[in-house]
């Protein structure tokens, strides 16, 4: 567990002062939110309320795909991965601050996302706050479950750039699925109940426990 | 912790169709200083990471062994709990400072040393007066300082370097082969295991017991102190003509 804490600091400091994964990550999503106001102007209020919740997500996994994809390759400056393989014990606690962090700032860009897509759009995202956030905390335990274990796959490929989209959203299909329904749920004012967040709670909980046992196999050579 | 024996039988590490090493026996006694010599892609770096548990041989065995309790192989998980390791880069993160990166490097051994412990460390690298500085704006020979005070942080008892003097100039070179000296035991009195990887013979006579001459996978020669060969110019020349031979072959 000392393992887990130490890189869930380290990985913290580090981007407090970089910021190199928050801004790239916040940056593209209000890029994406602005395309989709150009692309979608003068929207109905019915028609909002339909697609609303599916451009929302798009722009949470598109800029996750960002963030993900930066969370190893930061690891590559100066070899710092060897030290981590390198650490004793289970690495599956290494895999546990990874995730931790990404789930953080993934999940503050997705709370200012959603501010700044309410403002465009003019969603009142007031309305189920708590269940939206509560179908965002528990999607990106999935997305940075799983999306953890890729990006360390991937991160010693050439291709990595696109090798870990290409292999990351598939397994997302069901977590978006479900996150999608829950959002429309919760911003038509439903509330969000257990049956709702049981798909995400279930799919979350086989990716953490997944990638946990598998990363062991992950960082050698 | 005791010190490390390290074994190896037929040890063969491929890379697709490419061999790094070619079925070589080694028997590393513990708290032995080895250096291993060779050109570039003889295999030094690929054996060096199986001594680490960073890589597993195609075929062949490789174990370690603790000399306290040397019935008992150590699997990779204890043997990664044992190494002290520098590669080829520093493996710091530059947005941390000495100090940090120090604590972290001890905290993913699971170690949560006091301030006093880190500048302890850092005061045996010469780096006090720099402990609250990033890492990212030291200069080489700083920064290989660092990284060997980070491999020693968490007290290994087998310290395995990649080419530590590689860009340094020649009085860093020397102020960092006498900081590897005084590390060749691990501060609590035992013999610490010591595998250096370098081009330089000189550097290898000056910190280790014996030499492997490494050469296209193989292990060509392996000179110990006191041996005739077992000099910088004989080394050398062995060296020489190694590459000499390889280009007649070619």
């Amino acid at each position: 567990m000392n393992v887990a804490l130490s890189l869930l600091w380290k990985d913290l400091v580090t981007e407090w002062r970089s910021r190199d994964r928050i801004v790239a990550m916040t940056v593209f999503s209000f890029l994406i939110v602005i395309v989709f106001q150009f692309a979608f102007p003068e929207m109905e209020q019915e028609e909002l309320a339909r697609l609303a919740p599916g451009l929302l997500w798009v722009t949470y996994v598109f800029a996750a795909v960002i963030g993900l994809g930066r969370t190893f390759a930061t690891e590559l400056e100066n070899e710092a991965m060897t030290a981590l393989a390198l650490a004793p014990g289970t690495r599956g606690w290494i895999f546990l601050g990874k995730a931790t962090a990404t789930w953080l700032l993934i999940t503050l860009v997705q709370v200012l996302t959603g501010l700044v897509f309410a403002l465009f759009f003019r969603v009142d995202l007031s309305v189920g706050l708590g269940g939206s956030l509560a179908i965002v905390a528990f999607a990106n335990v999935a997305i940075c479950s799983i999306g953890t274990l890729l990006s360390a796959m991937s991160v010693r490929s050439r291709f990595r750039e696109v090798l870990l989209p290409v292999l990351l959203i598939p397994t997302l299909i069901p977590v978006l699925a479900a996150a999608v329904r829950g959002t429309a749920s919760s911003l038509a004012g439903e509330s969000v109940g257990l049956g709702l967040l049981q798909p995400l709670i279930v799919i979350g909980g086989i990716y953490l426990v997944l990638s946990f046992l598998l990363f062991d196999y992950v960082l050698d050579e | 912790m005791s010190p490390v024996r390290l074994r190896g039988e037929g040890v063969e590490k491929r890379y697709g169709r490419v061999a790094a090493l070619r079925g070589i026996d080694f028997d590393i006694a513990a708290g032995e200083s080895v250096a291993i010599l060779g050109a570039n892609g003889a295999g030094k770096s690929s054996l060096l990471k199986i001594l680490a548990g960073l890589s597993r041989p195609s075929s062949g065995t490789f174990e370690a062994r603790d000399a306290g309790t040397s019935a008992e192989t150590l699997g990779r998980e204890a043997l990664r709990a044992r190494v002290g390791y520098v590669g080829h880069a520093t493996l710091l993160y530059g947005e941390l400072t000495a100090r940090e990166n120090l604590a972290f490097a001890a905290g993913l051994h699971g170690q949560r040393p006091s301030r006093a412990a880190l500048d302890a460390v850092l005061e045996e690298f010469a780096l006090e007066d720099v402990a609250e500085r990033r890492a990212d704006t030291f200069s080489r020979g700083m920064a290989q300082r660092l990284a060997i005070a980070r491999a020693v942080v968490h007290g290994p008892s087998l310290l395995l370097l990649d080419e530590p003097f590689t860009g340094l100039d020649e009085a860093s070179g020397e102020r960092l082969q006498a900081r590897l000296l005084s590390q060749r035991d691990d501060g609590a009195g035992a013999a610490r295991t010591l595998v250096v990887v370098t081009h330089d013979p000189r550097r290898a006579v000056a910190l280790a017991d014996r030499a492997l001459l490494v050469h296209r996978g193989d292990i060509r020669a392996a000179p110990v102190r006191g041996d005739d060969g077992f000099t910088a110019e004989a080394l050398r020349e062995r060296l020489v003509a190694l590459a000499g031979n390889a280009e007649v072959a070619a």
